[in-house]
């Protein structure tokens, strides 16, 4: 059972302060181009801390680099040896991520412990703490209702924070938040009964203001049964323009690729970079062969990745329902719409 | 463009002319989409079936070099259906008679015949485009990259100045700029003819405005174009060379003439950020920023003025073009220190009439601006020719058909087309050395219809010694039915394929843009 | 760490692009949502366009051609040796001999100080860039 604290607003950047004594802080910030992304918190005065818009990017860029230096190697005729890069991983609290994202950080946990655990993604995870904040109010493209990762959480979170207007309701989950809790339990006072009925109000409300009707359930259901009809992977895949958007800004997309770049003859540098499934060179082969060589093929490996491979894998979808790739795509294809025409819907 | 990218979302009529948009202007072509998606009827104009034009709701596969026969005839087939702007025309226009008496000259089925095109469908894209009340053109180098392509540009004009469908929001012409900042390039007078703003240099009113502005004589005769400077042989009167991020021995045509040239100078300088093909040739090499180690403005392809801005110090001992520039004349004996960009901005606002408001402290501000901006108090301008063309009256130049310089023959019977790949950029400099977009295009293929190919007995992943009149390259095939049969299409981003080895210099005699789309080649498998 | 906003480099479409630096190396890039072009999305290009940046190929020192081979020299040697054999050629051919490719990559203010050095101190009006390429 999570324990629950009342946390006044007036403190709240009191003990943001306090943090970023000990952690760096990394809070949705809204800059002077009106964009609103994950930053680091120099000053908590001159950064406009923004928990009205859903940030553009999830936290998966700071656990999961899109550039990545490996390391640096070097060989010779004789011997092959290389150098660890050993990154200085810098405690980290995220603060004010949604469900949604925080869910997705729990996905890629599993991905990344798969077999061998990706030492990269834990030196930074491990160093990570999480302050998440349930939705009140579901942005224009959220549906992680219908994908059961949100708005409010159980688990998976460190702190959980609803805004419960003048204040915020705080749950502990993991080890870490209720060390927090402890730490610093001055700013903490116990919750009244109206304060849980005050979140039990603002999760029934949140569920009600949806404004996305995604059929994720059906979809997955009809998936796991029969194919798709090839007409609706034709349509779709005719708008896709290969910018693999959707997978960069997905917070589950962990694909990657490597690269070697030499530095000198006997030198050089190995790099991991973000890669997508949809890109033509993801599963070409050395020598030119393609297995999967039409924009069709791409295009069914993303969505039946996400809720088909995943839910028998894991048993659950890989679509955190974020909304992210909705209305950023070029061509008009994200997985609304393909819920939708999988459902047979348009 | 005289739009903004924003409006073609808003347009009911999309007639896209020689672009290849979902590869070249992704931006763009996701408007198309959305204007797509609110019912907008989409017509394209193109020799390749593009995956743009697989959406297209009329699709005008017309041969190589055929653009002003087609457009001819749509207009022709306006006239026949009463369907011409005449209170536009009335108003707005002059020259007008002169383009009917040619188009009732025209006999519409050779017309037609010319193009390749069946004149039904000739004529149901013509009553949809001029039906329309929002019409948007969109065109690019396949327009341009011809012998004719300042005829082509023109017929494109008097086709939306014919029907009305300019000076409106949602509404007008729009040529897509290829490059960042080519759009910039030009505004700031990086032209033969011109000083910033378009001011002709032979004209004595503005040399005497620069000349007291920079303190120093200027010449009144128009200097060399880019090919008559990078064409003018190893005897040419060019014998020193300044060359600042471009790539001319892989850009520019007839590669062998380029080479020729550059490697007879009595000196060439190259500033650039990687050791191109061309900066191997220099004498010196000037290592130089990236945009990401300076700051500055660039000006896309809708005339916005917006900030590059510094995230990293200069690389080594990189130092971005605007420095080397500077200590250059410094070391010449001619004052040119600048406190920073912002101060070179202010200058330019100061003789550059349509950036006259732009400062960078605005520009830091807000989402750039678009010229014509002309103090600090004007908003800067989202479409143009509202109310009047810049140059008055729209003036119709009637145009008739050119057939290209090089025409296939029995010795090389294939016509080659040359263009970009979605993921590289121009020649490569930048694109060649980023891991993710290499490996997805990292060699030039060259494209084959079926039915060729099936003749040749070619399959894709085959060798093919592909050559014309100037040079030869060994390029792999892909056989594909984007390309029509008799035509063969390939990308200028490899330096292993420089199929700019092959290409024809022939250049439309006012543009000097050389005819890229268009040389006569032969096809010859090589067994391994 | 931070994310500086810049207009892309590739084509004419001018997005506006978050480059993420991380410890002076940009390690990745993101679109704006507010940008009236880039609305939330970049192609392929665009997504990938930190990747060139720290290159190892990228050029770091001006070169001289001595002895036939190109010779990383200092900024004042380079900077010398070009302004004397640009002079000379200048003064020898009548200011009709030199020729200036500026380009469409670079930024404006680059652009005018190029056009300007041309035509100012080089007194020629042979400057072009490849708008027709």
């Amino acid at each position: 059972m999570n324990d629950h604290y009342i946390l006044k607003k007036d403190h709240l950047n009191s003990l943001l302060r306090r943090l970023m004594k000990e952690y760096r802080l990394v809070a949705p910030t809204k800059n002077p181009h009106g964009d609103t992304l994950f930053s680091i918190i120099d000053s908590i005065e001159q950064a406009h801390i923004d928990l009205a818009s859903q940030p553009q990017g999830s936290i998966k860029p700071f656990l999961f680099p899109q550039q990545e230096v490996l390391f640096d190697y070097e060989h010779s005729a004789t011997i092959d040896y290389h150098f660890e890069h050993t990154p200085d991983s810098i405690p980290t609290a995220f603060f004010g991520v949604r469900s949604c994202d925080l869910s997705a950080v729990l996905y890629m946990d599993v991905i990344f412990s798969q077999k061998k655990r990706d030492p990269y993604y834990f030196e930074k995870r491990n160093e990570a703490i999480i302050i998440s904040l349930a939705c009140n109010e579901p942005f224009a493209n959220c549906f992680c209702n219908a994908t059961k990762t949100g708005p409010f959480l159980e688990y998976g979170f460190d702190l959980q924070l609803t805004d419960l207007n003048d204040r915020f309701m705080v749950e502990t989950g993991r080890a870490k938040g209720c060390e927090i809790v402890k730490r610093f339990q001055h700013f903490f006072e116990p919750v009244e009964e109206r304060d849980s009925k005050a979140q039990y109000q603002a999760f029934l409300e949140a569920r009600s203001h949806f404004k996305q009707q995604v059929h994720v359930e059906q979809a997955i259901k009809r998936l796991a049964r029969e194919p798709i009809p090839e007409e609706i992977w034709e349509s779709l895949s005719l708008r896709c323009q290969d910018c693999g958007g959707c997978a960069y800004l997905c917070p589950t997309c962990t694909c990657f690729t490597i690269t070697d770049l030499a530095t000198s003859a006997s030198s050089g540098r190995r790099i991991r970079s973000w890669d997508a499934c949809t890109f033509s060179g993801f599963t070409r082969m050395a020598g030119g062969h393609n297995p999967i060589n039409s924009r069709t093929h791409s295009i069914k490996q993303r969505f039946l990745h996400k809720l088909k491979y995943d839910v028998q894998e894991h048993g659950r979808p890989s679509c955190v329902g974020c909304g992210r790739c909705v209305g950023i795509c070029f061509g008009g294809v994200d997985i609304i719409r393909f819920i939708n025409k999988a459902c047979g819907q348009n | 463009m005289t739009n903004s990218i924003n409006e073609i979302a808003q347009a009911q009529v999309i007639l896209v002319s020689g672009s290849n948009t979902t590869e070249a202007h992704p931006q763009v072509a996701r408007r198309m989409f959305d204007a797509i998606d609110r019912g907008a009827k989409l017509i394209v104009i193109d020799p390749r079936r593009t995956r743009l034009a697989e959406h297209a709701h009329i699709h005008l596969a017309i041969r190589p070099g055929s653009d002003i026969p087609l457009l001819n005839a749509m207009m022709r087939i306006i006239l026949d259906e009463n369907l011409a702007d005449d209170l536009f025309i009335e108003m707005r226009t002059e020259n007008y008679h002169a383009l009917r008496d040619m188009l009732y000259q025209l006999d519409l089925d050779e017309t037609a015949e010319i193009t390749g095109v069946p004149l039904a469908k000739i004529s149901a894209a013509a009553q949809l485009y001029a039906r329309a009340q929002k019409a948007v053109v969109c065109y690019c180098l396949g327009v341009t990259q011809h012998i004719c392509g300042t005829n082509n540009v023109q017929s494109i004009a008097n086709l939306a100045m014919l029907t009305g469908h300019v000076e409106k929001e949602f509404t007008g012409v729009d040529p897509l700029r290829g490059q960042n900042n080519v759009q910039g390039a030009c505004d700031m007078g990086a032209l033969p003819g011109h000083f910033p703003s378009y001011q002709p240099v032979n004209t004595a009113e503005y040399r005497t405005k620069f000349e007291q502005a920079w303190g120093t004589e200027l010449s009144g005769t128009p200097g060399l174009s880019l090919m008559e400077m990078t064409h003018s042989g190893p005897q040419g009167a060019i014998r020193g060379m300044l060359i600042m991020g471009e790539n001319p021995m892989l850009s520019d045509p007839n590669l062998k003439k380029v080479e020729a040239t550059l490697k007879n100078l009595d000196l060439l300088v190259v500033s650039d950020i990687f050791l191109t093909e061309t900066a191997a040739l220099a004498d010196v090499v000037f290592p130089a920023a990236s945009f990401a180690e300076k700051t500055g403005t660039f000006t896309n392809s809708e005339r916005r003025v917006q900030m590059v801005r510094q995230v990293i110090p200069p690389l080594g001992s990189c130092r971005s073009d605007g420095e080397i520039i500077m200590a250059l004349s410094q070391v010449m004996g001619y004052d040119m220190r600048y406190e920073s960009m912002a101060e070179v901005m202010e200058e330019i606002a100061l003789l550059a009439p349509i950036y006259g408001g732009m400062f960078h402290d605005r520009i830091e501000g807000c989402w750039g601006l678009q010229w014509p901006c002309w103090n600090r108090d004007h908003a800067g301008t989202s479409f143009l020719h509202k109310y009047y063309f810049t140059r008055g009256r729209g003036h119709f130049v009637p145009a008739t058909h050119e057939a290209a310089a090089e025409l296939p023959d029995a010795d090389f019977p294939f016509i080659l087309n040359t263009g970009r790949v979605y993921h590289q950029y121009h020649t490569g400099t930048m694109t060649r050395q980023s891991s993710s977009l290499n490996r997805e295009a990292s060699e030039a293929l060259l494209e084959v219809n079926p039915q060729d190919a099936a003749r040749l007995g070619l399959r894709t992943g085959d060798w093919v010694e592909l050559s014309s009149r100037r040079g030869s390259a060994t390029v792999k095939a892909h056989i594909t039915e984007q390309v029509a049969k008799g035509s063969v299409y390939t990308s200028f981003h490899f330096p292993a394929v420089a199929i700019n080895l092959l290409t024809s210099d022939a250049r439309d005699p006012k543009a000097q843009c050389p005819e890229y789309k268009v040389s006569a080649v032969r096809l010859e498998k090589i067994n391994p | 760490m931070k994310d500086v906003l810049t207009t892309c480099v590739y084509c004419g479409c001018g997005c506006g692009v978050y480059l993420h630096e991380d410890q002076g190396r940009i390690c990745g890039a993101f679109p704006s949502r507010n940008h009236p072009v880039s609305r939330n999305n970049l192609c392929v290009k665009g997504w990938n366009i930190h990747e060139f940046i720290h290159h190892p190929a990228r050029l770091t020192e001006p070169l001289l051609r001595k002895a036939g081979h190109l010779t990383p020299v200092s900024w004042d040697e380079a900077l010398t040796y070009t302004a004397t054999r640009l002079t000379e050629i200048r003064d020898q051919t009548a200011n009709q001999g030199l020729g200036v490719l500026s380009s469409a990559k670079c930024t404006n203010e680059e652009n005018y100080l190029l056009q300007k050095f041309t035509r100012a101190v080089l007194k020629t009006n042979n400057i072009d860039q490849c708008a027709r390429l």
